[in-house]
Order: C-alpha cells, then sequence, then structure tokens
C-alpha cells in the first residue's frame, strides 16, 4: 500500500462539539424594557422630547441627539404591520406545511420583530392592525418570547 | 479633556446577580458541530490506535521516524516512504501540573499533561498526552513511562484510547 491510499477502514472524520454558551443581558435600557413585559405585560419605549421621537423597544438614550432618555412611557399593546414574511421552513430546515408569519411591527416611532398568530396567512396585510398577546404572567422570564405572539384586533 | 472622571455609569454584575434574579438576561448556545477530515496519515494512526499500536511514519531520505505519522516530510518535503508500528513506552520530554480543568474549574488533584517522547521515533519526536498512577512530585523530565490502554472492546480509534502514561518500572528510572 502507498502512502497516498486511503485505509477505508480508518476513520475519515474526527467529530467535535464547540461547547460555546453566552449570556446576553439586556443593558439599563433592555433590564428596564423587559421588566415592564415580565411583571406588568406592558410595552415601554422612550420618549426624546428633543426630537419629539419616540423609541420602542425604550432605549437609555437617543439615537438622533445622544440625549439621555428618561420618559418612560406605556405605548401600548398594539401596532401596525409594517412588513411581514411567510417561513416555510422550521429553523432545522425541515419543512412546514403551515407557515411560521415573521413581521415587523411598528409602535409608535419603533416597532417589534414577532410572530403573527391566531390569523391566517393568506388574510396578513400590510398596515394590519395587530396587538400582542403575552403568556400568562406565571410564565413570563423576562425575555422577548413572553410575548406569544401578535394578532389582528 | 482635563476633567477627571470619579465615577464610572453602569453596574458590575456577579453570579449572584443572576441567580437571584435580580438581572434578566438571555441564556444561548451555538451549536458548533464540527467534523474534522482526518486526511489519509492521522486516519491511519486513529485506526492503529485502536488496535492498540502506536504509529509512526518513516522518511527514508532523512532517516525520520515521526509521530503521529504525516504523508509529507516536514524537513524534505519528499512524501514519507512508510508508516511504522512503535513501542508504546516513552521518555517524558517535559510536563505540567494542572489545577484547573478546560472549563476552569478548580480541582484538588492536578491532571498531567505531558510531552512524551516515543521509543522508535527519532529523538525528541513525540506525543502529547496525560500521566497517571504517579505522585505529581515523583515526576520528572527523562522518566520513563508506558501506555496504559483502554480494553480493546472500548477503543474506537482516538487518542483517548490510550488513558494515560504510567511509569514503566519502579519510580520511572532507567
Amino acid at each position: 500500500m502507498t502512502l497516498l491510499e486511503r485505509d477505508h477502514n480508518a476513520p475519515t472524520a474526527w467529530f467535535g462539539n464547540l461547547p460555546v454558551t453566552n449570556r446576553y443581558t439586556y443593558g439599563l435600557g433592555g433590564e428596564r424594557f423587559f421588566r415592564a413585559v415580565k411583571e406588568e405585560g406592558r410595552i415601554l419605549g422612550t420618549h426624546c422630547p428633543t426630537c419629539d421621537w419616540t423609541y420602542v423597544p425604550g432605549t437609555a438614550f437617543c439615537e438622533r441627539c445622544l440625549g439621555e432618555l428618561n420618559e418612560w412611557v406605556d405605548v401600548g399593546a398594539t401596532g401596525e404591520v409594517y412588513t411581514y414574511t411567510l417561513l416555510f421552513e422550521n429553523y432545522d430546515g425541515t419543512r412546514r406545511e403551515t407557515p411560521e408569519i415573521v413581521a415587523f411591527i411598528q409602535i409608535a416611532d419603533g416597532g417589534i420583530i414577532h410572530r403573527l398568530g391566531e390569523v391566517d396567512p393568506e388574510e396578513v396585510d400590510i398596515g394590519m392592525l395587530v396587538e400582542a398577546v403575552f403568556k400568562p404572567k406565571a410564565k413570563r422570564t423576562g425575555a422577548i418570547t413572553d410575548i406569544l405572539h401578535f394578532r389582528p384586533l | 479633556m482635563k476633567t477627571k472622571i470619579n465615577e464610572f455609569p453602569g453596574i458590575s454584575l456577579s453570579e449572584k446577580d443572576f441567580d437571584q434574579g435580580k438581572i434578566l438576561f438571555n441564556f444561548d448556545e451555538l451549536r458548533g458541530d464540527f467534523a474534522w477530515d482526518t486526511g489519509i496519515a492521522i486516519g491511519q494512526y486513529l485506526a492503529s490506535l485502536r488496535e492498540g499500536v502506536i504509529l509512526g511514519a518513516r522518511c527514508s531520505s532523512c532517516r525520520k521516524t515521526v509521530v503521529p505519522p504525516r504523508v509529507v516530510c516536514e524537513w524534505c518535503f519528499r512524501p514519507m516512504a512508510e508508516f511504522v508500528p512503535l513501542e508504546d513506552t516513552g521518555t517524558v520530554n517535559t510536563f505540567s501540573l494542572c489545577y484547573v480543568t478546560w472549563d476552569v474549574q478548580r480541582i484538588k488533584e492536578p491532571e498531567i499533561p505531558a510531552v512524551i517522547e516515543i521509543d522508535g521515533a527519532s529523538p525528541l519526536h513525540g506525543i502529547m498526552h496525560l500521566l497517571g498512577e504517579v505522585d505529581p512530585k515523583k515526576i520528572f523530565i527523562g522518566m520513563r513511562v508506558k501506555a496504559v490502554w483502554k480494553p480493546s472492546r472500548q477503543r474506537k480509534g482516538a487518542i483517548t484510547d490510550i488513558r494515560y502514561f504510567a511509569p514503566l518500572a519502579e519510580g520511572g528510572v532507567k
């Protein structure tokens, strides 16, 4: 056997897994936003008086004037579908019969990317008014998934 | 900027803050699955480990025997002529006492990684492995060691088919 020939009984590949984990903390603004989601089931934004702009989710400073934002406002649980897409594939690449509907929901001057639910994919429309459906309080962990989905009003 | 900054905004976090739920966070795990092509030489090396043999490769023009084996000689760039089975004994070239695990947990009994020059390979050629069945205080450079293999049924073609290297004779002296 020459050395350039591969032994077919020999292992061809070494399989492994890199155990990479991470913990993301939301920061000062994000902490306040997700506390409100978790404990009160409310969506908060911040208003910049200089720019007259309301950020959703609420942020600690204004992106436009870089001023500190302290004016936290309840922006309500309703918004408008700004754009959406139908997903026919799962995270692992397998096919879905019914699509997952992911949308950007505009709320005040900002918005949230989330799922749409309790709606026929055919009937989703840009400009559609939707409201957030929260998980029961006991099941909320302080994450964006505390909102199950948005549904038509 | 001449003004001295005495206070920094923000708060440093401790593990307690996470445990006690003082801070919200998102935990995520990357899928880092990989398959690394062993190539011809390392594939053969792993297959030999499964059979309980440490394999080397020999370059006939340099008269060098290297371990682990490779298909190209690093010195003359010619193809290696042959694979050769080596002894499973060797000499400690260097070692370290390691009191932390790979994921930074403190341990009382140290892990002892070592480079072992394998008998049958050219001088100073060896592999990295662990030492075992030995008092950490009594290890020395030049100590003679022998591979302690897993039982053949448990071997699967991995470097861990050798559990560790243990002192050969009493105290590992030649």
